[in-house]
């Protein structure tokens, strides 16, 4: 009896998890939610900046808990989040396994492509988990700065970053005259040297190299223009991270276009052919 | 009652207890373990362990001077505390050690020469040897440097860190890429007293400051109309202000005036575009320059000689125009006069009879020589 009660209520409560309301109570909240952290971030960059290097767990112990005012916004976004999750999770569940029940109702290739909203719904909490995984598990190396000639060793390897050459592209046109010859892409020459194996990299900014599982980033660099300034030493300082999210957040990336095709096939072949017949 | 109502209130049961969860774990103990002074941070973990992140957002590990190096740290980011020796590139760190008390002691090499000092300890220490001059900050002598035995050096330059780290030597970055705030400003001798053990003597110094600015409050909240300021100048290829999150632009405000680069948001000395530059200058009372008297600004006309652009701005035409004198980057143990100095420059009317002593107000023209003309 007590067993039915018990399963009875895991019911109720998977239930409304699952709700379209909760989705709905959940975007709004988020809303309104953003709407607070778009306040706070502004001119407050230097409190949320340091969570891509010392990882979320830190942050929460450091910044985050002794600047409460500017930041349980974000612990809001995170409980939000999470719960927006389960509850896509929850809903999603729901959906596949009544699809599962009816699947006598469609043909293979009909039931295969009716799964789309579904992939791209599990895709996100992939995606999700990545990021969160990201900020928990990533290890980060702070800024490391590198002058030409210069290089440095990766932590428990013998791999060596070697920094070659600084070839940026500058802004030649006219149609801007205070950044005329301002640097455009900041281009760092690497030497990526592990035992007998040499291979040559290109640094830029977005543009990270990827290196025995770390993931190296341009984070700032000197000069910025071509003639003046008072930085004008070659410098570029890098941040070094090996993350497990990557993969995660790859491979929910990949999950969400696959189900988007799938999507748009369903969209535009299973939907026309069916307006057709009627 | 509905499902969405239901939901609505499970849910803010949920984000009060996180929130009072999250707020009720922060004891006043562990609120002085970390500390966040701009970009700059420094976290207590133990007795014998504090890290530090620097400027750079590098983080370096101070440990007591007979502690076992720690094996999950690079050696060139422990610095043994309290620190001995150190050498210095900016003014503005030197003056943070005179406020600390270890000018003396611990200065012993620096990036300018013996005449551009007006700090007396430093041009004591420069003359007996005990401190040297280690070049200009673009080609340090690093033979020198090394010979100097520093334990630490503090610089504003990021492109000496590879040299310092095969030389041996931890550096801290005490530049910060956006500009430091006026709770930064204050605050920045205490990301530099655990390194020398002297919190003490900073606690007290923001006090003094902080006890400026409150005295500054209570003078300017009922001054007369506040005046339009702006402080940055035109140079031959590039247009200098101080962005709205620099401490003036935040002092300013609190001063009950209008800092008109307010909306500009970056770097100290931060480059705008010229028009940005006329067009707050079409509207402003004040105009604080960055360059001294001994570089030329001895005057309005002298200043609009140097880029006529600036000749049209209001501040030359009709306004002030305030520069600084040479002493003043060397006077940041002062802060609590500069404040007050620039509040009454403001405010005439709260400080009658103040003496300046960091700022001069240009004349119109250059005064005539003895007996001669111009």
């Amino acid at each position: 009896m007590a067993v039915l009660i018990m399963m009875r209520r895991l019911f109720i409560i998977w239930n409304k998890l699952g709700s379209i309301h909760l989705t709905v109570i959940l975007c709004l909240l988020l809303a309104v939610d953003l709407t607070c952290g778009y306040v706070c971030l502004n001119r407050r960059t230097t409190l949320f900046a340091p969570l891509n290097d010392i990882g979320l767990a830190a942050w929460i112990d450091t910044y985050g808990r002794y600047n409460l005012a500017y930041t349980a916004w974000f612990f809001i976004l995170l409980g939000l989040l999470t719960l927006l999750c389960v509850n896509t999770f929850v809903c999603t569940t729901d959906h596949v396994a009544a699809l599962m029940r009816t699947r006598a109702l469609f043909s293979f290739h009909r039931l295969f492509f009716k799964f789309a909203p579904h992939v791209m719904h599990y895709a996100l909490i992939v995606i999700l988990s990545g990021y969160l995984s990201s900020y928990l598990f990533a290890q980060v190396l702070d800024t490391r700065t590198l002058v030409p000639g210069a290089s440095m060793t990766l932590p428990d390897t013998k791999a060596r970053i070697n920094f070659e050459d600084f070839d940026p592209v500058y802004y030649r046109s006219d149609r801007l005259p205070a950044f005329r010859d301002r640097v455009l892409r900041p281009r760092a020459r690497l030497l990526l040297t592990d035992g007998d194996r040499r291979r040559a990299a290109v640094l830029t900014a977005n543009r990270p190299v990827n290196f025995k599982g770390y993931g190296i980033f341009l984070k700032d660099f000197a000069p910025k223009e071509k003639e003046g300034g008072m930085d004008r030493r070659i410098r570029i300082d890098m941040s070094i991270r090996k993350d497990p999210g990557v993969r995660f957040y790859m491979a929910g990336m990949l999950l969400f276009t696959a189900g988007l095709v799938m999507y748009l096939v369903e969209w535009f072949f299973f939907r026309k052919v069916k307006k057709e017949a009627l | 009652m509905n499902d969405g109502t239901q939901m609505i209130r499970y849910l803010a049961i949920l984000l009060i207890a996180s929130l009072i969860c999250s707020c009720g774990s922060t004891d006043s103990d562990q609120q002085q373990s970390f500390l966040q002074i701009g970009e700059f941070t420094i976290n207590r973990i133990a007795p014998d362990r504090t890290e530090v992140r620097d400027g750079a957002g590098r983080t370096l590990v101070l440990i007591p001077r007979d502690a076992p190096m720690p094996e999950d740290v690079e050696a060139t980011r422990v610095v043994r505390v309290p620190v001995k020796r150190v050498a210095v590139y900016g003014f503005f760190d030197v003056t943070t050690l005179r406020v600390l008390g270890v000018l003396e002691e611990v200065l012993v090499g620096v990036t300018c020469p013996h005449d551009e000092w007006y700090i007396e300890e430093v041009k004591e220490g420069m003359a007996s040897g005990k401190i040297a001059y280690l070049g200009d900050s673009s080609s340090i002598d690093f033979e020198r440097l090394k010979k100097q035995q520093p334990e630490l050096v503090l610089t504003w330059d990021h492109s000496v860190i590879p040299m310092l780290g095969e030389l041996g030597i931890p550096c801290a970055i005490t530049s910060t890429p956006t500009a430091m705030c006026l709770n930064a400003r204050m605050r920045f001798v205490q990301f530099l007293a655990p390194f020398f053990h002297r919190e003490k003597e900073a606690d007290a110094f923001f006090d003094r400051v902080n006890g400026a600015l409150v005295d500054i409050r209570l003078r300017t909240a009922d001054a007369g109309p506040p005046p339009k300021v702006m402080w940055g100048d035109i140079y031959e290829k590039r247009v200098l202000v101080e962005p709205g999150n620099a401490w003036v632009g935040e002092l300013v405000g609190l001063a009950q005036s209008d800092y008109l680069f307010d909306d500009v948001y970056g770097t100290s000395c931060i480059e705008i575009a010229v028009e940005r530059f006329l067009y707050s200058g079409e509207d402003a009372d004040i105009l604080f320059t960055y360059r001294t008297t001994d570089s030329g600004a001895t005057s309005k006309a002298a200043v609009a000689r140097m880029n006529p652009l600036l000749e049209g701005i209001r501040p030359l035409k009709s306004g002030k125009v305030f520069a600084p004198l040479p002493h003043y980057v060397q006077s940041g143990d002062r802060l609590d006069e500069i404040l007050t100095e620039i509040a009454a420059i403001l405010h005439p009317e709260a400080y009658p009879n103040f003496e300046r002593r960091y700022f001069v107000e240009l004349p119109d023209t250059d005064p005539m020589p003895e007996g001669g003309r111009l």
